[in-house]
C-alpha cells in the first residue's frame, strides 16, 4: 500500500450486525474510497464509514460521496420495467404501466425489428455513459456492434472528456488522464490549474491542492470566476470565458522569451518546437492581456512562477475543454509542461480532473462512436481483426465508425436515426441546445431507456429499463489518475432491477444474438472478456486482473501481463507514445468563441457545477441533504453588473440567449468578471440552462461551447411583483 | 503500519481551508446517535463578496457555559473532555444552554422537546477514532490531531499576532478544540 504523509493508522467503527463492504464513490472522477455500512438482518445498506486506508482519498468525502448510500434503497427507485403505449405522451412522466421482462423485451426486440427491417441497420442508436463501470461501458460498445449490428453509438464523454482525450492524443500519443499518481500532487513545487473548480468538482483533492502552499510551493489558477480554490491562488489568472488558448500562447511565449525553454528535452524528445516558438512571438504580455483581459502583470507572474518551479503540475478541466477549441485549449497548456521538459518524472507532469466516475475507463473501451476496447480505432483493421475474434464475429460484419453525441440528434431530427437505447446518460438536461434536442428525441419511433430513476430523458421513452445503482453490482472504474479500481455489491438488486449489461446479454438473446452473449453469466465474466479485448491496445488492461486491482490498491494502465504491476507514472522512460517516441508541442492560431457578446447579448454566459450535485442532477437532485443546500440554480451576477441592469440579490430575472430563455434568482458576488454570468447545469425542465447554450462542436473533439455563449438579462419584477 | 501514538488526538480546525463543501454537515448527520440531524455549521464569511466559508462547531469548553447554565444537569462532560448532548431523560427543555453557548451550537428540537449538540461523536473519539467531520473534511479544514501535531502546526503557523487561537483571551474560554484563524500561510517561507 502507498502511504504518504496524510496516511494515518485508523480503525473502523464497527456497530453491532453491520458488515462494511469496501468500494468507491458513485460520482466523479476521484472515485473516493468508501465502507457501505451493511445491516445483516436485512441485508440492506444503511450508511457510510470512511475508509481511511484508500491511499488516494484516506477516508476524505465531499457531501455528495457522505450521501451517495442514499440512492439504493430511495423510494424513487424504478422496480419494474414500465411501458408507455401512448406516443402522445413523450415528454412527460406520464402514461408508463408496469410490465414484465418479458413483455419489455419482447417489444424491444419487435419494435427495433421492424425499424431495421423498414430503414436498415443503421436507423437503431446507442447512447449511453461513463459513469458505469468498464465491463458495462465494454458490453453496450460490443451490443450496439453485435447485437444491435449498428454503426451509431456514442456517449456521453462528448459532453465531458472527448476535448481532453483529443488533446492528449495530438500530445503525447496517448490519452491517460494523468501522467502521475495523485499522491504526487501535494509534492510538487507549483499547481497551475485552468478551468477547474476544484474545491466543488473535486473537493477531496483540496488537502493536496493547499498542502503545496503549506510547503511553500505556489498556486496558480485561471478562471473567471474566483472559486474557492482561486481564492486562496497565488495568481488568480481571471480570464474571459472562451479565451484560454491565448493564455496559454502567452505564457509560452514568456515562458520562451524568459529561458524556461529545456533545450535538451525540446530537442531530443519532442517535434513542433520552432513552429509552436514562432507563432506564440505574436502573444506578447499586452496582445494576451487584450484577448483574456487578465492584467499584464498577472500573466508575467504566472510564467514566472510556472519557469522557475523546480517540478510543476499543469492541471485542467470541464473549463478548458468545453469549448469549440477544447482540444486546442487542452495542447497548448499541455505544451508548456513539453517546453519546459516538467513530465516525465515524478512529481511534474499534466492531467485533467476527469468529471464522471469512469470517464477514464468509459471512454477506452468502445462506446465512442470510432473506437473499439482499449482504445483501437475501428478503422484499424488489424484492430477490428483482434475484437472480432474475441467476439465471435467476422471482421466484415463490424460496422463502420458512427458519429458524435450532439450529431446523433441531428441524425434523430432528420430521421436517419429512429430508434434509441438510451443508458446512463440524462441528455435532455445535459446536451447543449435543448429546445433542439429535446424536440429530437419526441422525433424517435421507438425510445428504449435504462435508469435507476425517472430523468427528464427517461420521460421520451416508450420503454423504461429498471437498472441497478452502483452498490447493487460490482466490477471496476478507472479513475481521474488512470487507476483501474474495484467497486464491490453491498446489497442485491432491490425489485425486478438488473444491471446493464445482464439487460443486454438477455436482450441480444431475443435479438437472436445469443451465441455472442449467452456465455456472459456474471460481471466478473464480462471483465474476463473484456480485459481479453482491450489486449493490444494503447489502453491495454490485460494484466489488470481483480485480484491484482485488490492487492495492489488499484493497478494503473497500460497492464499489459501478469506480471506487469501497472504505470503509476507516464513517460518515465521520455518515451511518448507517437511513432518517433516523441511528443508534439502544438503550434495553435488563437481563436474567439464561436458566439461573441454583441449589442443584443452583452454578457457571456458560462456554466459549470456546484458542490452539491452531479451531473444532470438525476441522482443528486432526489437527496434530500444535498438538494435542500441548493434546490435551484441561480444566476451569478458582478454588483457592478447587478447595479446596472438594476437587478438585486434573489430577484428572480430573465437570461436569455440566441437559443433559449429561462428565468434565474440573482445571485450577487464579486467573484465573477464583470463582463461574466453562471449558471450552474444541473436542472431539468424549464431550469435548464442547457437550454440557452450553444452548440458549437470542436472540430476534433465534437465537444459543444458549454462554457462560453454570449446572452441577455431582462428586468421582470416590477414595483415589486413578477411580471 | 504506521506508527500509532498513545497520544489521544484533538479536533484542530485551519478556517481559512475551508471550502463550503459542508460534507462535515453531511457526516454529521451519519454519526450513530445523531438521528441524522447535523449539529454543526457553516457559515458564508463575506457573502456577496467572496467563496469564504467556516466551519462553526462546538469548541467543547473546558469550563461549558452550557453545562454550567442547565438547572437540570443534563449535559454531561466525557472523560474526554467531549461535552455530551444532553441526556434523554433529564434535559427538561428550558433551552438556557441554546442562550448560554456563546457560540450558539447547542439547539432545540422543538419535537421531541430535547436539547441537541455535538458530542465530538462520541463513539468514535472514545476509541481515538476520527469524528465524522474531521473525517470526511476534503481541504484538511478539520482534523484530527495529537498534541504534538498540533505544537507543530501551532510552531508553523503562529507569528505572534492575533492569528492563533488556541484559548484565552481570543475565545471566551479555555477549549478542548484548537482553531487556527485565517492566516494559516501567514508563517510559510516560500520554496523560491
Ligand atoms: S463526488 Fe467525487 S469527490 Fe465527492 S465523494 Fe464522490 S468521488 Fe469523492
Ligand atoms: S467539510 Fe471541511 S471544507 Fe467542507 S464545509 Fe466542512 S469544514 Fe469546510
Ligand atoms: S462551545 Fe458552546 S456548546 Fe460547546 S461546550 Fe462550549 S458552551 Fe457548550
Amino acid at each position: 500500500m502507498q502511504k504518504d504523509k496524510f496516511f494515518r493508522d485508523i480503525e473502523n467503527v464497527r456497530h453491532r450486525n453491520e458488515e462494511l463492504v469496501k468500494t468507491h464513490c458513485s460520482y466523479c472522477g476521484m472515485q473516493c474510497g468508501m465502507n457501505l455500512r451493511v445491516d445483516k438482518s436485512t441485508n440492506k445498506i444503511i450508511g457510510v464509514e470512511p475508509r481511511y486506508d484508500w491511499p488516494v482519498t484516506l477516508g476524505k468525502m465531499c457531501p455528495k460521496g457522505v450521501t451517495a448510500y442514499q440512492q439504493t434503497n430511495h423510494d424513487d427507485r424504478i422496480l419494474k420495467p414500465l411501458i408507455r403505449d401512448d406516443a402522445s405522451l413523450k415528454g412527460t412522466k406520464e402514461g408508463f404501466r408496469e410490465a414484465s421482462w418479458d413483455e419489455a423485451y419482447d417489444l424491444i426486440a419487435k419494435k427495433f425489428g421492424e425499424l431495421q427491417e423498414d430503414y436498415g441497420k443503421d436507423s437503431l442508436s446507442v447512447f449511453s455513459g461513463v459513469s458505469m463501470t468498464n465491463e458495462k461501458c465494454y458490453l453496450t460498445g460490443k451490443f450496439a456492434r453485435v447485437a444491435m449490428g449498428t454503426r451509431y453509438i456514442d456517449y456521453n464523454g462528448r459532453f465531458c472528456m472527448s476535448s481532453a482525450a483529443g488533446g492528449f492524443l495530438r500530445s503525447f500519443g496517448v490519452d491517460r488522464g494523468s501522467t502521475l499518481p495523485w499522491t504526487d500532487v501535494h509534492q510538487t513545487d507549483c499547481l497551475f490549474i485552468a478551468g477547474s473548480n476544484t474545491a466543488e468538482c473535486h473537493p477531496t483533492s483540496m488537502f493536496r491542492v493547499w498542502a503545496v502552499q503549506e510547503r511553500g510551493g505556489y498556486l496558480i489558477v485561471a478562471d473567471p470566476r474566483e472559486t474557492p480554490v482561486a481564492r486562496r491562488a497565488d495568481v488568480h489568472l481571471d480570464l474571459r470565458p472562451g479565451t484560454d488558448l491565448a493564455l496559454a500562447n502567452g505564457i509560452l511565449n514568456l515562458l520562451i522569451q524568459n529561458g524556461y525553454a529545456d533545450e535538451s528535452f525540446v530537442n531530443q524528445h519532442t517535434n513542433g518546437f520552432e513552429e509552436t516558438k514562432e507563432l506564440v512571438k505574436d502573444f506578447t504580455p499586452e496582445y494576451t492581456s487584450m484577448i483574456t483581459g487578465v492584467a499584464v502583470e498577472k500573466i508575467e507572474r504566472a510564467a514566472e512562477i510556472y519557469g522557475k518551479a523546480p517540478n510543476a503540475i499543469v492541471m485542467f478541466a470541464r473549463g478548458v475543454e468545453q469549448q469549440h477549441k477544447g482540444v486546442d485549449n487542452v495542447s497548448a497548456y499541455t505544451n508548456m509542461a513539453l517546453v519546459t521538459g516538467k513530465i516525465g518524472r515524478p512529481k511534474a507532469g499534466v492531467a485533467t480532473f476527469t468529471g464522471q466516475g469512469n470517464g477514464q475507463g468509459g471512454r477506452e473501451h468502445g462506446q465512442k462512436s470510432d473506437l473499439l476496447p482499449g482504445y483501437q480505432k475501428i478503422t484499424n483493421p488489424e484492430a477490428v481483426e483482434r475484437v472480432s475474434k474475441v467476439w465471435g464475429i467476422e471482421p466484415e460484419e463490424m460496422p463502420k465508425p458512427g458519429v458524435s453525441a450532439y450529431e446523433m440528434f441531428e441524425l434523430m431530427d432528420n430521421k436517419t436515426i429512429r430508434g434509441l437505447y438510451l443508458l446512463c446518460s440524462n441528455p435532455a438536461v445535459s446536451a447543449p441546445n435543448l429546445n433542439f434536442v429535446r424536440g429530437a428525441l419526441k422525433k424517435l419511433d421507438f425510445m428504449v431507456c435504462g435508469d435507476f430513476f425517472l430523468s427528464e430523458s427517461a420521460e421520451y421513452a416508450d420503454v423504461i429499463l429498471p437498472s441497478v445503482s452502483w452498490s447493487e453490482d460490482e466490477g471496476t472504474t478507472t479513475n481521474l489518475e488512470g487507476r483501474i479500481i474495484k467497486i464491490n455489491k453491498a446489497q442485491e438488486p432491490i425489485g425486478e432491477s438488473k444491471p446493464d449489461w445482464l439487460m443486454q446479454v438477455e436482450l441480444a438473446e431475443r435479438l437472436g444474438k445469443g451465441k455472442h452473449f449467452s456465455h456472459l453469466k456474471t460481471a466478473k465474466d464480462v471483465a474476463e472478456e473484456f480485459r481479453l479485448a482491450s489486449k493490444g491496445g494503447v489502453a491495454d488492461y490485460y494484466g489488470a486482473t481483480w485480484d491484482k486491482i485488490d492487492e495492489q490498491d488499484g493497478v494503473f494502465w497500460p497492464c499489459t501481463d501478469k506480471e506487469d504491476k501497472g504505470t503509476p507514472h507516464m513517460f518515465l522512460d521520455k518515451q511518448f507514445y507517437h511513432p518517433d517516441g516523441k511528443a508534439k508541442i502544438c503550434a495553435l492560431p488563437y481563436r474567439p468563441p464561436a458566439e461573441e457578446p454583441s449589442e443584443k447579448y452583452p454578457l457571456r454566459l458560462t456554466t459549470g457545477r456546484v458542490v452539491y450535485h452531479y451531473l444532470s442532477g438525476n441522482q443528486t437532485r432526489r437527496i434530500k441533504f444535498l438538494n435542500d443546500m441548493c434546490p435551484d440554480p441561480y444566476v451569478e451576477v458582478h454588483p457592478i453588473t447587478a447595479a446596472e441592469y438594476d437587478i438585486e440579490h434573489d430577484e428572480v430575472v430573465l437570461l436569455y440567449t440566441l437559443r433559449g430563455k429561462a428565468n434565474y434568482k440573482v445571485k450577487i458576488t464579486e467573484a465573477i468578471r464583470e463582463d461574466t454570468v453562471f449558471v450552474p447545469y444541473h436542472f431539468g425542465d424549464l431550469e435548464s440552462i442547457n437550454l440557452l447554450t450553444i452548440a458549437a462542436l470542436d472540430p476534433i473533439s465534437k465537444m459543444p461551447e458549454y462554457k462560453a455563449c454570449a446572452a441577455q438579462i431582462d428586468k421582470i419584477k416590477v414595483a415589486g411583483k413578477v411580471l | 503500519m504506521t506508527t500509532t501514538t498513545t497520544t489521544r488526538r484533538k479536533l484542530y480546525m485551519e478556517l481559512e481551508n475551508c471550502i463550503g463543501c459542508r460534507a462535515c454537515l453531511a457526516a454529521c448527520t451519519q454519526c450513530g446517535g445523531h438521528e441524522q440531524k447535523n449539529r454543526n455549521y457553516v457559515y458564508d464569511v463575506n457573502p456577496l463578496v467572496n467563496s469564504q466559508t467556516m466551519p462553526l462547531m462546538c469548541l467543547h469548553c473546558v469550563d461549558p457555559a452550557c453545562a454550567r447554565s442547565c438547572p437540570a444537569q443534563a449535559i454531561q462532560i466525557h472523560e474526554t473532555g467531549a461535552v455530551l448532548s444532553a441526556t434523554v431523560d433529564k434535559c427538561i427543555g428550558c433551552q438556557n444552554c441554546t442562550i448560554a453557548c456563546p457560540y450558539g451550537i447547542p439547539k432545540f428540537d422543538e419535537e421531541e422537546n430535547l436539547m441537541y449538540k455535538c458530542d465530538l461523536c462520541i463513539d468514535r473519539t472514545k476509541d481515538d477514532i476520527p469524528p465524522m467531520c474531521a473525517s470526511v473534511c476534503p481541504s484538511n479544514t478539520l482534523q484530527w490531531l495529537t498534541e504534538d501535531e498540533i505544537a507543530d502546526k501551532k510552531q508553523a503557523t503562529d507569528v505572534g499576532n492575533d492569528k492563533w487561537v488556541t484559548s484565552m483571551p481570543y475565545l471566551e474560554g479555555e477549549t478542548h478544540v484548537t482553531v487556527n484563524l485565517p492566516g494559516v500561510l501567514q508563517g510559510t517561507v516560500k520554496l523560491f
